[in-house]
């Protein structure tokens, strides 16, 4: 018997307002679509009646967790018009927050996903341990979220050499929570047990959809904005691109643990080789005309701006791809075969940032019956039927 | 990446191939080449993914720019065509991973996009009026407004 169930665009299970029509037969994922749009704010439209100033504070809000990676992106378009040059340590003090941002998302995300699993004292625990890199951010900015750093021409906080102490005791910290992470999800049984072989996405999947970000490096490709096409500072520190060949949801889980160990010692050694010298130049308001493409990496992966002037001081045209969206496909790719009970955490597994569903509609095929669940009923569906099967 | 390289290997005419900066390069096309200049370019060494398509408006013209991604350059493949006749060949067989891209230029600038399965609305509400095409410059927001009888 075949259903078709509506997942989304309220659902608990992601915090994004995306609509996924799954097709399943029996307890089995077979076709799936998406519908998108239900949070549209038209931020390309509004961005032709506004400046190039007032622009860095609408890109830093296109995301509320990747604030940084937007308003980096944008800025290197405009800077890039203008044929600026932004000073050295500003480079640096953008890898550093660009890389704590980076850790700040990866443990939100191992939380969010240790929830999907059931597993929530490790949702407590990487939430906790979340704090930490907020309160250094928020020690060097002023802001928890959305930190207003970056400007054109530069950033407009710097770090202070009595801040670097703190900064490098909370990085020792979180190190060693890192390793504890990475013991925790490849000895727990449960953990294994809900994430080893689910949700596959082969590596020839993977550059057909174009994935980006841990997504592909999870399926065995090593791309990643920052070797490929270095930005910031990125050209002149030594790191590595994590890829794990396991093409599945636990492959997710160790690339982006791996990539918080990677973090740390980028901004280890960002901190110790950062130059003196001033943050910012200052910048006309008039862009002269011409186009400009960036790409920055995100937490979540490949974040592209692209910008066309006029010689006005708003611009022409300002597309924006998020890396959700190129995961998007993969994403449905990966739906397909799993059970209906591994739904959540392979929708967690890319990490999505569209936003929240809050309720299930479960239409029986034949006499189109519909019953509404809301997200604790699934959540405690896909729960129960794990402890059922394996007695957890 | 270099120009002689991308010329030799797309086999296109010299003045189609723009070098922006270091690491940038346009290479302009039209309908009937598109789809073998991006076969081809898909073949080169150091080809990694489509980042995204982007459309825009020039005068009575759209103008739809396909980012392909190298590890060591981006190659924007432009291609423009008119108003009045809004019709693209799909590259969905050639890269699937394009098909949302297509979906949404379709959806917030009216092109079609011949091959492509799926081209329902991905962005916009189910009863969005036909003929609106939000990013377009002449569908001012009050114009949107006033189309949609003042409800947001």
């Amino acid at each position: 018997m075949t259903f078709e169930i509506p997942f989304g665009p309220q659902h608990p299970a992601l915090e994004e307002p995306i609509n996924f029509m799954f097709k399943i037969e029996e307890e089995r994922v077979i076709d799936v679509k998406t519908r998108l749009g239900y949070v549209h704010r038209g931020i390309e439209k509004i961005a032709e009646s506004r400046n190039y100033q007032q622009l860095v504070y609408l890109s830093e809000r296109i995301c509320g967790i990747c604030s940084f990676a937007h308003t980096l992106c944008y800025s290197q378009t405009v800077e890039e018009l203008l044929g600026l040059e932004v000073p050295e340590r500003a480079k640096f003090i953008r890898t550093i927050l660009a890389e704590m941002e980076r850790i700040q998302n990866h443990y939100l995300w191992l939380g969010l996903t240790a929830k999907e699993m059931g597993f929530e004292t490790l949702f407590m625990y990487a939430w906790r341990d979340r704090e930490t890199i907020i309160e250094m951010l928020d020690m060097i900015s002023g802001k928890r979220v959305n930190y207003g750093v970056n400007t054109i021409g530069g950033v407009r906080r710097d770090i202070a050499e009595s801040t670097i102490e703190r900064i490098e005791k909370s990085l020792e910290y979180l190190e060693k929570r890192a390793e504890h992470y990475t013991r925790v999800c490849t000895k727990d049984p449960s953990i294994l047990k809900r994430t080893v072989g689910v949700g596959i996405l082969r590596p020839r999947e993977a550059r057909a959809l174009c994935a980006v970000g841990p997504t592909a490096r999870a399926s065995g490709i090593a791309r990643d904005v920052r070797a490929d096409e270095p930005y910031a500072a990125y050209g002149e520190i030594p790191f590595k691109v994590v890829t794990y060949r396991g093409c599945d949801v636990a492959s997710r889980m160790y690339v982006r643990i791996d990539e918080i160990k990677e973090s740390i010692r980028i901004i280890r050694y960002a901190l110790k080789k950062m130059p003196e010298g001033p943050i910012r130049v200052k910048v006309p308001t008039r862009v002269p005309e011409g186009e400009a493409v960036s790409r920055v990496e995100a937490p979540r992966g490949e974040n592209l701006h692209f910008l066309k002037s006029n010689g006005s001081d708003k611009p022409e045209r300002w597309k924006i791809r998020a890396p959700t969206l190129a995961n998007l496909l993969s994403l449905c790719r990966m739906l397909i075969g799993v059970n209906l009970a591994d739904v959540p955490v392979v929708i967690a597994g890319i990490d999505p940032c569209i936003a929240c569903a809050e309720r299930v509609a479960l239409i029986d095929a034949k006499t189109k019956r519909r019953e509404i669940w809301d997200g604790k009923d699934l959540w405690r569906y896909a729960n129960e039927w794990y402890r059922r099967k394996y007695g957890f | 990446m270099r120009r002689s390289e991308l010329r030799r290997q797309l086999r296109i005419r010299a003045r189609d191939i723009i070098v922006k900066r270091e690491r940038r390069f346009a290479v302009n096309v039209d309908e009937k080449s598109l789809k073998r200049v991006i076969r081809r370019l898909m073949r080169m060494d150091n080809y990694t993914h489509l980042s995204t398509i982007t459309a825009l408006e020039v005068g009575s013209e759209i103008e739809v720019i396909y980012h392909f991604a190298f590890t060591d350059a981006m190659v924007s493949v432009k291609i423009r065509i008119s108003k009045d006749d809004l019709l693209l060949p799909s590259i969905v067989d050639l890269i699937p991973g394009a098909a949302l891209y297509e979906r949404e230029i379709h959806d917030l600038f009216g092109v079609e996009f011949e091959g492509n399965p799926d081209l329902s609305p991905l962005l916009l509400p189910d009863d969005w009026p036909e003929g609106v095409y939000p990013l377009r410059k002449w569908w001012s927001a009050e114009r949107i407004n006033a189309k949609l009888g003042g409800k947001r």
